[in-house]
């Protein structure tokens, strides 16, 4: 310490003639400074990490619903924990559904893509539309991974037969529910517009 | 290095800090009110510059409550505006103070003093040659050398002068010494470098002892605490709005809506209301009510019904849909989906008219107007203002179900003063071409008239070509659309029922006919001239058209449409559907089909350019208008010999097969 | 989501899924399934294909042109029933598998005739709606474009009707039908906003 004294004794009274009062440091400051620092960025670190991470999880699906898929584990859930025997072509159904819902929603979100992104660089969504998209784009694709393996499993050697007729019930399904969509479109039109007809939907005038 | 810092014991720096970081406030804020106050002028000004019967109607039939609410907007706004005032005075009142301050005191005139200018010493210009110097300086040295001093001086004086001799003569040595000049330039003073001290702008006795911790702890909390608070505020605030100026959370729901609908959906005002409903901003205003509520108050709106002790929500929330709708209007366009585009548009029609969509709406929208007897009473199915201008005022009132006849003229100048569109001429325009080549950035040029459904119809083309052409001029090549600004600001709605004043515009959509789609967000129009309405061009006595119209008493509006994209790289016919819709009318909207006829400029244009380039080139837009009316008005084209394919099934099934095969594809997708 | 399916019923004889007072989605799902499940059923092979049965497109067929037959006797009720018919059996007998160009093809073929037998019986609401699925579908032809425009004249849907009319002279700009149409109902809107 001593030491330590005079030589900064020495350097101050050449150019300060000692106004400057000196004070002791232990050796040990810098080192407390410093750990305290980086323990502090760590902790920020490792926190931000999580809270990222957590957000990413929470954020909600740019799909409504998933209840092809949900409907599918409910059914195999039910006939493993043995509350009910469902028959195989049952859950077969089911899976098939949760894979042309799956292509579905490749689909769609490829389609989508260029005018999500035109969204976000416009700055008519914010940033977290756009990290919900990328992030719906990675489940979708595991999503239907899982389903193709489901069905290797199921029936071995199925897969690509699997992928095919998904692909026909995709778009059938679709058909159909535009097809099923007639009735009611014909309601609300009637009723936007004012228009009676009768009993065997002719117009009245 | 310096050890150690000078505090600033005789206040000559501190001034100087404060004054800085006060008109780094100051004078930005200022600038920022003083152009508010000459806009907000402007703005007032264009509400009189157009000012119409349709403003006018729109105070007198608006509501108590309406108007109370209005005031109130405007009285929140004038006291805001108060409070920043105040500031800004107290603010150059302090500067003044320190000005004053500064000027009085004498250590600050000190340490001025001792800067260090050869030329103000001698009294010359920065320009001076060796001579003028010379000869300045004997002038000078004449009077104040030592010994040409007067001997009564005091000895006080004396070495007053002799300083001021000696500084002289420096700065003499500065301007012709070698030496001395260049010390001079490099470091400011004759003498070489000067002792330079750091300082710290704070007097001394807050950073002594005791004070010193408090002054370290304000520190801390101002760099640690709170500049980061500010910071993290502004930045999460301008993360949490949109460009378009809607929440995010807003404008998500509102994608998720456009991403998950279902093309066999129909897109109906209550779909697009319950989808408003759901915005982040009627949350954050009113925590305590729910979708449901907001959802019921919008209904309310439209409905034209008392929403009891909720009536001021109501107000607020409805008047915060204009901006919402335009945010969802943006994405709608975005995603490219025409039928959400259109029914938002007459969404806001609906809430800024308190007018549910029916086949009636154009009529409902006018005051006193009874429904009942509307819907029923007649016998001719009426729906539209025009069609009710045909018959004589008694009958309309009959029509309408109004029997007092001050209440029907006041209907009447309504509805004759609301702007409807007629279409002219339009074109895809390539500025200073004739025709739009390949790869050319065109833009949609809309010649409109803004006429009263009074008014008796004519044809477009009754209107003559010289009316309907552009400046041909530099600054109208450079920028076509600076033009526009010419004309008038819309002015004031009729809108008795929207809790404030508004002026609107008309939503440009541009539709691509192969696909039935929109292709690009939309334009707004907020600038047209309400001139022609208060012509009387009645369409029960004018009984010669030919006779009684004079193009000359019309005014022609501008529209221009950017158009997205350039045009297509190979030569042919593109159809485009453009949409031009007013925010604020039923039935004032324009809906037409544009070609987009892409050719290579022909030999003889080309020539002719050439040849006249700086000539006048009228005669040469004379034809392209001819050329681009034909392509534009279908009906009016000749008869080809193509004999109808009607044959059905057979011819048609391959290709419909192939067509939907590689569609259905995305179409089903979308589903 | 996964809650609202504790409801989920099945029916060990049935072999049918059920979930009571399901929303709509849900709803639409387990139909689906149950859809699959009858076609799985019926199904042999494992290995199933998208290649389309034999016995269904025959089926179909015939009931198809049994309304033809109706038509050309000047039935036209009975024609439509038929129809309606032939259109009721592919939706249900056609498995979700098949081929989606054969049934895509199959069903416009047969909407496209009852969109004309509905258009000579006065059911112009039906016709339109028939017709805004085939548009859907993608078959943008002009056909499609003049019975719309008709459907949409009768239902006195002026403007729309002009929309529609455009369109089909934007995607085939020479066809004289569409063109004569389009000059009725520039004339008939302009009666309508009182333009004379």
């Amino acid at each position: 310490m001593s030491f330590n004294d005079t030589q900064h004794n020495s350097t101050f009274t050449e150019d300060d003639s000692g106004t400057v009062e000196m004070k002791a440091v232990s050796f040990y400051t810098p080192l407390i400074y410093v750990s305290i620092l980086v323990i502090s960025l760590i902790v920020f670190a490792s926190h931000y990490r999580k809270k990222t991470v957590k957000e990413l999880n929470e954020l909600p699906s740019l799909f409504d619903e998933s209840i092809a898929r949900d409907l599918y584990f409910e059914l195999k859930q039910m006939n493993d924990s043995g509350e009910a025997k469902v028959h195989e072509k049952v859950l077969k159904a089911a899976l098939l559904n949760r894979g042309a819902e799956a292509i579905r929603r490749t689909l769609k979100l490829k389609e989508s893509e260029p005018q999500i992104t035109m969204l976000y660089k416009n700055g008519c969504v914010g940033e977290e539309y756009w990290k919900r998209y990328q992030n719906e784009v990675k489940i979708v694709e595991l999503d239907f991974k899982d389903a193709v393996q489901t069905a290797e499993l199921m029936q071995p050697g199925w897969p690509q037969l699997f992928i095919a007729v998904s692909k026909e019930i995709c778009f059938n399904q679709a058909l159909k529910r535009r097809f099923q969509a007639i009735l009611l479109r014909k309601e609300v039109f009637s009723k936007q517009w004012q228009v009676n007809f009768d009993s065997t939907g002719k117009l009245i005038e | 290095m310096p050890q150690s810092y000078d505090y600033d014991e005789s206040s000559e720096t501190w001034p100087f800090f404060i004054l800085a970081v006060l008109c780094v406030v100051l004078v930005p804020l200022t600038a920022m009110q003083l152009w508010e106050l000459v806009s907000g002028k402007k703005s007032e000004q264009h509400l009189k510059d157009q000012a119409s019967i349709l403003g006018e109607m729109s105070e007198q039939y608006a509501s108590r409550e309406i108007l109370e609410f209005r005031a109130k907007a405007m009285a929140k706004k004038s006291k805001w505006l108060a409070k920043r005032n105040l500031f800004i005075i107290a603010g150059w009142t302090v500067v003044a103070y320190l000005v004053q301050y500064i000027g009085s005191n004498e250590e600050i005139q000190d340490a001025a003093t001792l800067l260090f200018d050869p030329y103000a010493l001698l009294d010359i210009s920065t320009s001076s040659t060796d001579r003028e110097v010379r000869s300045a300086y004997r002038k000078l040295s004449v009077k104040f050398h030592p010994d040409k001093l007067s001997k009564d001086l005091s000895s006080e004086q004396r070495s007053v002068l002799e300083e001021q001799y000696v500084l002289i003569t420096k700065a003499y040595k500065s301007l012709t010494d070698e030496i001395t000049r260049e010390n001079y330039l490099k470091y400011g003073h004759p003498d070489g470098p000067q002792a330079i001290s750091h300082g710290i702008a704070l007097p001394k006795f807050l950073v002594d002892s005791s004070a010193s911790t408090i002054m370290i702890l304000t520190y801390i909390a101002l760099l640690g605490l709170v500049l980061p608070y500010f910071v993290s505020r502004w930045w999460s605030r301008t993360q949490s709005v949109t460009k378009k100026g809607i929440h995010v959370k807003s404008a998500s729901y509102f994608s998720d809506r456009l991403f998950n609908y279902k093309p066999s959906q129909v897109v109906t005002l209550d779909l697009i209301i319950e989808w408003l409903s759901h915005a982040e901003e009627f949350k954050l205003m009113f925590p305590e009510l729910n979708e449901k509520t907001f959802e019921t108050l919008l209904h309310d709106q439209i409905n034209r019904k008392h929403s009891g002790n909720l009536e001021t929500a109501k107000l607020r929330i409805v008047a915060k849909s204009n901006v919402l709708l335009f945010g969802l209007l943006d994405i709608a366009t975005t995603f490219r989906n025409l039928e959400i585009s259109n029914m938002t548009i007459d969404t806001l029609k609906a809430v800024v008219q308190a007018t549910p969509i029916s086949p009636y709406s154009q009529l409902l929208q006018l005051p006193n107007v009874n429904a009942e007897s509307l819907t029923e009473g007649s016998v001719d199915d009426i729906r539209t203002i025009g069609k009710l201008f045909t018959y004589e005022d008694a009958k309309i009132g009959k029509i309408l179900g109004i029997d007092d006849s001050t209440k029907l003229q006041e209907t009447l100048s309504v509805a004759s003063s609301i702007p409807h569109l007629k279409l002219i001429r339009a074109e895809f325009k390539v500025p200073g071409e004739s025709v739009v080549t390949p790869q050319s950035m065109p833009h949609i040029s809309l010649k409109v008239l803004v006429r009263s459904a009074k008014h008796k119809f004519f044809p477009p083309n009754l209107i003559p070509d010289e009316m309907c052409q552009d400046k041909d001029d530099f600054e109208s090549l450079k920028d076509p659309f600076a033009s526009l600004l010419e004309q008038p600001k819309l002015p004031q709605t009729f809108a008795p029922y929207y809790p404030g004043k508004r002026s609107g515009c008309w939503c440009a959509l541009v539709v691509l006919q192969k696909d039935g789609k929109v292709i690009q967000t939309p334009m707004l129009v907020d600038r047209l001239s309400f001139e022609n309405l208060n012509k009387d061009f009645d369409k029960r006595t004018v009984k010669n058209l030919d006779e009684e119209f004079k193009p000359e008493d019309w005014v022609i509006g501008s529209i221009k449409i950017p158009f997205s994209q350039p045009a297509p790289e190979e030569k042919g016919d593109f159809f485009f559907r453009v949409i031009v819709k007013s925010t604020e009318y039923f039935g004032t909207d324009l809906d037409f089909t544009l070609s987009l006829s892409v050719r290579d400029p022909s030999p003889v244009e080309q020539m002719e350019k050439e040849a006249a380039d700086e000539a006048s080139e009228s005669d040469e837009d004379d034809s392209e208008l001819d050329e681009n009316d034909d392509s534009n008005d279908e009906s009016d084209e000749e008869e080809s010999d193509y004999t109808d394919i009607d044959t059905d099934t057979d011819d048609e099934e391959p290709e419909a097969g192939r067509v939907s095969d590689t569609k259905a594809e995305g179409d089903s997708a979308e589903n | 989501m996964a809650t609202s399916l504790s409801a989920l019923q099945y029916d060990t004889n049935s072999k049918l899924l059920d979930v009571p007072d399901a929303s709509e989605d849900i709803e639409m799902n387990v139909k689906q399934i149950n859809k699959l499940t009858q076609d799985l059923v019926s199904e042999n092979n494992p290995n199933f294909t998208p290649q389309p049965r034999d016995d269904s497109t025959a089926m179909i067929k015939k009931l198809f042109e049994n309304g033809l037959k109706q038509l050309q006797q000047q039935k036209m009720a009975e024609a439509l029933k038929s129809v309606n018919l032939a259109i009721e059996m592919a939706q249900r007998k056609r498995t979700s598998w098949e081929a989606f160009a054969v049934q895509l093809q199959e069903l416009q073929f047969m909407m496209k005739n009852r969109v004309d037998l509905c258009l000579v019986q006065g059911k112009f609401m039906d016709a339109l709606q028939d017709l805004d699925f085939l548009q859907n579908t993608g078959l943008t032809t002009s056909d499609v474009f003049i019975r719309k425009t008709d459907s949409l004249l009768k239902l006195k849907q002026y403007e729309q009707a002009r929309a529609e009319v455009e369109r089909g002279l934007s995607l085939d700009p020479t066809n004289a039908k569409l063109r004569v149409l389009h000059i009725e109902n520039t004339r008939k809107l302009a009666e309508y906003n009182g333009d004379v």
